[in-house]
């Protein structure tokens, strides 16, 4: 089980729990639980990367306690 | 000089002095530019997104802000909007919604607009007449103006108005052209898409403004009761079932026959009680089989005059009374008959056969009557019944054990998978989260 931090900037700051073999798209649901944002609606970067829903955590390299960057599109 | 008559028109909507507009477009005039908002100044250009001044406000807001900030910036930003989209009016509008060819929201990862989401967008921005509004709905030709129509109507207009004009749109079966927010095409229709705009909140990427339900309407007077167009072909099969089973009581066969011909499409409610009296028929029939065989000599007779009455009373006063006060008045009966819902698990059924059953016997033998109901078939069956035989016996202890077994199971297996009952309170509402989702619990 990882927590990842994800911050927009503007006001957003959410730690979420998951396991590291949860796809981004997994993620992003979690977020949109948690902010009340719809989950389509959510894009998570990393300085331009933006991840792709299908891919998992572990493949990324996301480790406990990274920060990611919220936006929407 | 077209363009011109555009860009006038479009000022003229905007309540700007047209005179001040011929000396901008002096200088336009002599080059030639096919694209009047690159090059013509700002203001044009951001005059173009405003909506009409004397348009009404929608649901408190301009009526631009019904679609939310992200997905209007790239309706603005789109090509088809600014080519398009610009002096349209609500004739012209009509020539432009003829030729779309499918619907959607966005798509693709940079989420760009389909151009029925921007021509939602010009209407919102200038708010066409209700009858115009009507007249897109109502015609029969072209499918997707239909829809365009039916959009705005949901987002714009009363919720009465709504429910009646989108209603009868539900006959509609065409087919029309979905676009995903991957970016493929499927497969819908149009009496899909109705259904989504009535019972969703969310459709194309623009979210519906809330309208009461359709009950409280009704409870209300607003509206009168929904009726559909398949009603009438639902009543003529339960006829013609009722009729079959006056007229052969004693095949089995026949009632096979009926629910299978008694099928009816679509609808929830009328599926509903197509299952129910199904599974009621069988079970019934079921069940009689295996209790006493004293019961044989009545039993298709009581069958058939109390499904007639049962029948009567299920489709006349809905389902609530029959089951509250099932229990007391059908314990013989229609105790066999369950609950109206769908899907309800055969153990809680036989849990209060069960105890009916016990009830049965109790009040049997303590010679109370609790029935209410006169028919004297009714009477011959619960004496047939109180019999004692050891078969009946032997179902009881079967009942209770089965009805044990699958709770005991399920909780089991509730415990073991989900992680919810995690001492630390955060990982379990997590994970309670994550069951919601469809995801598995954390991996501690």
């Amino acid at each position: 089980m990882i927590e990842v931090v994800l911050n927009d900037r503007l006001g957003k700051k959410v730690r979420v729990k998951c396991n590291d073999d949860d796809t981004i798209g997994d993620l992003k649901k979690l977020v949109a639980a948690q902010t009340g944002t719809r989950s389509d609606k959510i894009r998570i970067q990393k300085w331009y990367t933006i991840y792709k829903d299908h891919i998992t955590l572990k493949d990324y390299e996301i480790h406990d306690g990274m920060g990611l960057e919220l936006y929407y599109s | 000089m077209s363009l011109i008559l555009e860009l006038i028109n479009e000022f003229h909507r905007l309540k700007i002095n047209v005179a001040v507009v011929l000396s901008f477009s002096k200088q336009s005039l002599t080059c030639k530019i096919p694209k009047p908002s690159f090059f013509l100044p700002e203001l044009c250009y951001e005059m173009a997104n405003r909506t009409d001044p004397a348009a009404k406000s929608i649901r408190g807001t301009n009526p631009q802000n019904l679609v939310e900030k992200i997905v209007r910036s790239k309706i603005y930003q789109n090509t088809y909007w600014k080519e398009q989209c610009f002096g349209l009016t609500a004739e012209t509008l009509v020539d432009k919604a003829m030729e779309l060819d499918h619907l959607g929201g966005t798509f693709g990862g940079n989420r760009k607009p389909t151009p029925f989401m921007c021509l939602i967008m010009k209407m919102l921005q200038i708010q066409p007449e209700k009858d115009i509004v009507v007249e897109f709905i109502k015609n029969d030709d072209y499918k997707y103006v239909r829809i365009l129509g039916a959009f705005y109507l949901r987002l714009t207009g009363t919720d009465i108005d709504i429910y009646r004009y989108l209603e009868p749109l539900y006959n509609d079966y065409r087919k029309l052209r979905q676009r995903l927010p991957d970016g493929n095409f499927s497969l819908t229709h149009v009496d899909e898409v109705i259904d989504e705009l009535l019972t969703k909140d969310y459709s194309c990427d623009i979210a519906m403004p809330r309208i009461k339900k359709r009950w409280n309407l009704e409870t209300v007077g607003a509206l009168e009761p929904r009726k559909s167009v398949l009603e009438d072909d639902f009543e003529e099969e339960e006829e013609k079932e009722e009729n079959d089973q006056l007229d052969d009581g004693m095949e089995d066969g026949a009632y096979e026959k009926d629910y299978h011909h008694g099928r009816s499409p679509a609808r929830e409610r009328d599926r509903d009680r197509d299952r129910d009296r199904d599974r009621d028929r069988d079970r019934r029939r079921d069940s009689y089989r295996y209790r006493d065989r004293d019961y044989d000599r009545d039993r298709d007779y009581d069958r058939d005059r109390d499904y007639d009455r049962d029948y009567d009373r299920e489709r006349g006063r809905g389902r609530e009374r029959d089951r509250d006060r099932g229990r007391d008045r059908d314990r013989d009966r229609y105790r066999l008959r369950e609950e109206k819902e769908y899907g309800r698990e055969r153990e809680r059924e036989r849990e209060r056969e069960g105890r009916d059953r016990d009830r049965d016997r109790r009040d049997r033998d303590r010679g109370r009557r609790r029935s209410r109901s006169m028919s004297p078939s009714r009477d011959r069956k619960r004496y047939a019944r109180g019999s004692m035989s050891p078969r009946r016996h032997a179902d009881e202890p079967e009942d209770a054990v089965t009805r044990a077994e699958p709770k005991k199971k399920k909780e089991k297996k509730e415990k073991k998978d989900d992680g919810t009952d995690h001492p630390d309170p955060e990982i379990a509402e997590a994970n309670r989260i994550r069951a919601s989702l469809g995801l598995k619990p954390l991996k501690l």
